[in-house]
């Protein structure tokens, strides 16, 4: 199973530009590991202490993972999974 | 008693209606709060003047004062709105991207605007106007994005007006901007209805407005606590405009495109509710009606048209 993960510009250095990578895996840590693999040194920018960093949000389905099991949200075939730095938003 | 002694007086207190035709079955019921209904038409005149209030109250404001403020729109507009009546001269930072009626309405009521870059979005103009602030110490700038005056103007007013109207409610979702409305409502449902669900609508904008130069300009709002809300939605541009066009056709609502991303939300936590055979009461905002994005394009044309055009502008 491959799953097609989106990644923000500020973090296109890791994968040779491209904007969206395939990667494997049954919940998100999985999926973080499968992209190290591939782009090492992607995944320190992404967790830090084991959580999602601070100023990142990782999206499965339009979802914030944070409120849906955090790394260990299940991830199954069909999935979207979605990349972002927190930016502010319109107000 | 609808007479008040001013324009500012009568804000607050707006209308909720039901969405027969949008809710997905006779148990799980779709409610709209229509904030719309506000003196300059959004939900943001409650922070506004709850901001001005406060700083008045703590002696900050005085007549005469300069007011600065880092706003994509709906706040400088009820800034403006409330600081021409009390004596402010009003400075709003805001990123090019955004919608000309919008910068033709802040202009009407007497706001100067300084633009930031569209890169950037409103980090950026954030980014400017703290910047603007330490160059003019005798500038207040309300800061809406950290101001605690924002979120309580939701906790006095919206939240207790929707518990009044809506005993049964079981969810409420709100737009995330300066996540003000969603902090204020979710501190007076935690204290009187804790089993309220808290879910928020989060735009997701074209690659532009994401353009840091590096992860370490990410910006959290200083209001925001995740622990005061349940679920978190990002939604395009396509879904809010394919929502915001289901309001006209199914409703006869005209709203802005920001509610089309809360509507979104809205109906995939309904359609949760409706696969977990539960029933539910699920009350959104309306922020603010269509006219201010006419002009984007977002209600004409086919959704790909539509969502070509808001590529890179601050839809929300």
């Amino acid at each position: 199973m491959t799953i097609e993960v989106r990644i923000p510009t500020i973090l296109r250095t890791y994968t040779n530009d491209e904007r969206a990578v395939d990667a494997a895996g049954d919940d998100v840590r999985a999926l973080i590991a499968d992209l190290e693999s591939n782009f090492a040194g992607i995944a320190e920018r992404l967790v830090e202490n084991d959580e999602v960093r601070r100023f990142v949000n990782i999206y499965v389905n339009d979802e914030d993972i944070r409120f849906t099991g955090g790394l260990e949200t299940a991830i199954s075939d069909g999935d979207t999974v979605v990349i972002l730095p927190a930016v502010a938003g319109g107000c | 008693m609808v007479r008040y002694d001013s324009l500012i007086d009568s804000g607050g207190h707006t209308p909720m209606i039901g969405l027969p035709n949008l809710s997905p079955s006779a148990d799980v019921r779709l409610w709209a709060k229509l904030e719309d209904r506000n003196p300059t038409g959004s939900i943001k005149d409650r922070a506004a003047l709850s901001m001005i209030n406060q700083a008045e109250a703590d002696g900050l404001l005085t007549p005469g004062c300069t007011i600065l403020e880092p706003t994509s729109g709906n706040t400088g507009i009820s800034l403006a709105m409330v600081a021409r009546q009390r004596g402010y001269r009003l400075v709003c930072v805001m990123p090019e991207n955004t919608s000309i009626e919008r910068r033709q309405l802040l202009t009407m009521w007497g706001a100067e605007i300084i633009s930031s870059p569209a890169a950037g979005g409103s980090n950026e103009a954030v980014r400017m106007a703290k910047g603007i602030a330490a160059q003019n110490p005798d500038w207040v700038m309300l800061y809406q994005y950290g101001n605690p005056a924002n979120a309580d103007a939701h906790y006095r007013g919206t939240a207790p007006e929707i518990l009044a109207d809506l005993p049964e409610i079981t969810h409420f979702v709100g737009g995330l901007g300066t996540t003000g409305t969603l902090m204020g409502v979710s501190r007076f449902f935690r204290e009187h209805k804790p089993e309220v669900r808290i879910v928020a609508a989060e735009p997701r904008y074209g690659e532009l407005v994401y353009g840091l130069r590096n992860l370490d300009e990410g910006f959290v709002p200083e209001l925001y606590d995740a622990s005061l809300i349940d679920s978190r939605f990002s939604v395009g541009p396509r879904d809010a405009v394919k929502r915001v066009r289901e309001l006209i056709d199914h409703e006869g609502l005209f709203a802005g495109i920001s509610t089309g991303a809360i509507l979104h939300a809205a109906i995939a936590q309904a359609n949760k509710v409706v696969k977990a055979g539960e029933s539910a009461d699920i009350c959104f905002v309306i922020a603010d009606g269509g006219w201010k994005y006419l002009s984007t394009g977002a209600y004409e044309g086919t959704l790909d048209e539509a969502e070509d055009r808001l590529d890179g502008q601050l839809w929300a």
